[in-house]
This record gives structure tokens, C-alpha cells and sequence, in this order.
């Protein structure tokens, strides 16, 4: 019961991304200005390498894009009443915040699968093919905190006065330890060619940033939706 | 001793004397009875019988607010939202304090200002997460509601500061691991007697000061009142 209506909630968010898809084309031409703007601040006649500087660059475009995304999706439940559909519906509140944070976990996943190919393209000047399971591992467990602990503060802010204003204050200093763990392993790999087993300790840490939020939202999620 | 006694010694402004005795004491145990440091650090180490101490209250509030939410939570009683809501204030004020005075000890031990050392960076990080809460609370007009908001910010507010503390702490340095040097664990007897006394008084004062902010609460809550049924009247 309890997957079928997780199924059906997050076919709803994803089939009204796809029919405007105005939220991934936000994302990721923020993303794109973002890079463009990182090489005229930091390196503007191309001459540094800045591969020291990816982890970086790179993990603080896909927060700030995270972070568009996540206002998103519940300022449209919000504003079309879908939300207190959703809520009256006999359905489990922890089932509409794992649907949720589900679905901003495949937004987010979806612009990093374009982003990072432009990224390394602009900025990285070696290769780092053999590294690819090793990103995709660190981007996966950070997505993950990053959608869940964004889930959790998103539902907060949008049922505040100030809503998406209230968002990047609340999440930004929460989620400093996840950043600093993806930014610092991120580089590893890139820049000194890093192995699973030298960033395993932060592989760890983001596993257990994940689980620990996940206790807290599981715990605290039924009273931000209220009656 | 009897209940009444004890609640007359835990009262706000009993609570506010006894930390007042203790911090003067400390303060003169600091300067006048312990010996300053033999290391390197000399007549700044001194700061540490006020610097630790805050820190240590400023730690001890967050965690009332954490507790005093998950209260808030489970039995919906609008006075643990006011003992949350004086706690994170103390907590923040007591956190700018540990800035403060963190920053004056760098400038003198390192020469600098600002080092990104990671207890001060906790630090950092838990005034503006703790700031952020004032935020969330002015967002929120209905009162419960504000309440249930606030209660379920504290609490993951201070989930997130020990998780910060050692991401800052471990996490950036890589591949070697961090052996925590303890700068001198063997503290002189005198030393340890004027650091007590210091973190006694500032935890009364702690104490002290939440009761304190409390009750002006429930002040404003009685005046709220009054003016309300002034307004609508004489019977």
C-alpha cells in the first residue's frame, strides 16, 4: 500500500517536471552561468589550473541549484491547494516525505549527469575516467543528505511568511558538514587521483550524515505537515 | 532540605547572586591564586577560566533547547517553547562571547585574528544556524505552529553541531590522521581549582539568566493579557 501511493506521489512530481520542466532548465542554466562566472572570478585568461579548485566550484553550483529546486517543489503544491489534497488523502505523511525527497534526489541527480561533463570540460585538464565510480559514489551520498535534510527544511520554510526566502538560511549553515565532506573528496579524486580507500573516512561520514537526518526527519516530519 | 528552600535557591535572581560570588571568585582565583602558565602561552592562558567556561555554556544551552523541544513536541506545552526559546538566545549570546574571546586568545597566541581552527569555525557555523532560528520564528504568526517550528529547528540544530565540529575537524585533512594533541591535560592543582570555580559561576549564570528571560515571557504574557481585558472593558 504504502509503495503504491510513494509510486504515485512521485509519478505526480515527476510527470508535472516533465510537462513544464521549467524547474531542470532552471537548475541547470543557473549551473552553466555559474561555471562561466567561476572562470572570470578565478582564472579570466585561462592560464591557472584549477583542478585544486573543483571540488569547490562544483559542489557549491549543485547546492545553490539544489536549493532552487527544492523551493520549487513545494511552492507548487503549495499554491495550487495540492498539498492540503495530498494531506487530507489517507496517506502516510512519512510516505509523502520520502516521495518528496525522492524526487528532488532525481532532479538533482539529472542536472549533475549534464553538469558534470561541461564541468570537467571547462575546468579539469586531466583525465579522470578510472575515477568515475568514486564521484558518482560521493555525488550519490551527498544528493542524498542534500534531498532529504532539503525535503525536510522545504516543507518548513513554504509553510512560513517568508517561504522560499526562509529556505537557504535555514539549510545553508545545516548542511556545511555534507559540503565540507563532498568538496574535500571531490577534489581528492580529481586533483590527486584519489582511491575508494583514501576518502573512505569521508565516504563514511556522508553515509552517516545521510542516516542521521533521515532519523531526524522520520521523527520530526509528521509535526512540520501538522493536522 | 525541604523543597521550598530549594526553590528559593534556584530562583532567578538567587541563581544570578551565587554566579556573581563564584565568577568573582574565579576571576580572583584566576589572577591572583593560580600560577601563570609555564608553556609559551604565559599570562594569555588566563582567558581560558572565562573562554572555556562560555564555551561550555553556550554548549549546555543549545542542548536545553534541544531537550526543551523535544518536550515542546511530545506534550504541546507552550512553556517549553519559552524555556527553548531562552535558551537559544543565551546560546547565541554565549557563542558570540566564545568568538570574542577566542579571537582575542588567537590574536595573542598565533598572531592572528581569525584562524580557521575548527572550534571556532563550530562556533561560526552554530551562531549563524542559531540565528536562523529567530528567523524561523518570525516567520510564523499562528503560535502553536511557531512552537511546533521552532521546537523542530532546535532539535536539528543540535544534531548538526557535533557533526560539524568533526567535519571541521577531521574531514580536511585527508589522508593523514589527526592525533589530537592535548596542550597540557596536566593542569596545576591551583589552576584547576580557579577553572571549576569559573565554570561553576558561569553555568549559575547560565541558569540564572534562562530563568530570568522565562519569566519576562510570562510577564509579557500576563500584560498581553491584562491590556486584552482592559479593552474589552469593565464588566
Amino acid at each position: 500500500m504504502a509503495r503504491r501511493q510513494f509510486l504515485a506521489i512521485l509519478r505526480k512530481d515527476l510527470l508535472t517536471e516533465l510537462r513544464t520542466r521549467e524547474t531542470l532548465l532552471a537548475m541547470f542554466l543557473f549551473a552553466v552561468l555559474a561555471l562561466v562566472v567561476f572562470h572570470y572570478a578565478f582564472d579570466p585568461r585561462g592560464t591557472l589550473d584549477m583542478t585544486p579548485y573543483a571540488g569547490g566550484m562544483l559542489w557549491v553550483v549543485f547546492l545553490f541549484a539544489a536549493l532552487l529546486g527544492l523551493n520549487r517543489s513545494f511552492a507548487q503544491e503549495k499554491d495550487e491547494g495540492c498539498l492540503d489534497g495530498l494531506l487530507a488523502s489517507p496517506v502516510d505523511r512519512v510516505v509523502v516525505f520520502a516521495a518528496k525527497a525522492c524526487a528532488n534526489l532525481l532532479f538533482l541527480a539529472l542536472v549533475q549527469l549534464l553538469v558534470v561533463p561541461l564541468f570537467t570540460l571547462f575546468f579539469v585538464q586531466h583525465g579522470y575516467a578510472g575515477h568515475a565510480g568514486g564521484i558518482a559514489l560521493v555525488v550519490l551520498l551527498a544528493d542524498a543528505g542534500i534531498a532529504v535534510l532539503g525535503t525536510l527544511l522545504a516543507t518548513l520554510a513554504v509553510n512560513t511568511r517568508a517561504r522560499d526566502l526562509l529556505l537557504p538560511i535555514v539549510f545553508l549553515p545545516l548542511v556545511v558538514p555534507l559540503l565540507v565532506a563532498a568538496t574535500t573528496a571531490t577534489t581528492a579524486i580529481i586533483a590527486e587521483g584519489a582511491g575508494l580507500g583514501a576518502i573512505g573516512g569521508r565516504l563514511l561520514f556522508l553515509g552517516a550524515y545521510d542516516v542521521v537526518f533521515l532519523v531526524a526527519a522520520y521523527g520530526t516530519y509528521d509535526y512540520l505537515l501538522g493536522e | 532540605m525541604d523543597a521550598s528552600v530549594w526553590r528559593r535557591l534556584l530562583s532567578a535572581p538567587a541563581l544570578l547572586a551565587e554566579a556573581a560570588v563564584l565568577l568573582l571568585g574565579g576571576f580572583l582565583l584566576a589572577f591572583w591564586y593560580a600560577p601563570t602558565d609555564a608553556s609559551s602561552m604565559g599570562f594569555s592562558q588566563k582567558i581560558f577560566y572565562f573562554h572555556t567556561p562560555i564555551a561550555e555554556c553556550a554548549l549546555v544551552a543549545y542542548a536545553v533547547a534541544f531537550v526543551a523541544g523535544v518536550l515542546y513536541l511530545r506534550q504541546q506545552d507552550a512553556k517549553y517553547d519559552r524555556l527553548g526559546l531562552a535558551a537559544v538566545r543565551l546560546g547565541l549570546v554565549f557563542s558570540l562571547l566564545v568568538m570574542g574571546t577566542g579571537m582575542i586568545w588567537g590574536k595573542a597566541a598565533w598572531g592572528t585574528w581569525w584562524a580557521w581552527e575548527p572550534r571556532l569555525t563550530t562556533f561560526l557555523i552554530a551562531c549563524v544556524l542559531y540565528a536562523a532560528y529567530f528567523v524561523v520564528r518570525s516567520t510564523v504568526e499562528d503560535e502553536d505552529r511557531r512552537a511546533t517550528f521552532a521546537a523542530v529547528y532546535a532539535i536539528i540544530a543540535f544534531v548538526d553541531v557535533p557533526i560539524t565540529f568533526f567535519a571541521t575537524r577531521y574531514l580536511p585533512e585527508g589522508l593523514h590522521p589527526v592525533v589530537f594533541t592535548s596542550s597540557g591535560t596536566g593542569m596545576a592543582g591551583s589552576m584547576l581549582v580557579a577553572f571549576l570555580v569559573s565554570m561553576a559561576g558561569m553555568t549559575l549564570l547560565l541558569a540564572g539568566l534562562i530563568r530570568l528571560d522565562v519569566h519576562v515571557q510570562e510577564l509579557r504574557l500576563e500584560l498581553e493579557e491584562f491590556k486584552r481585558s482592559l479593552e474589552r472593558g469593565p464588566l
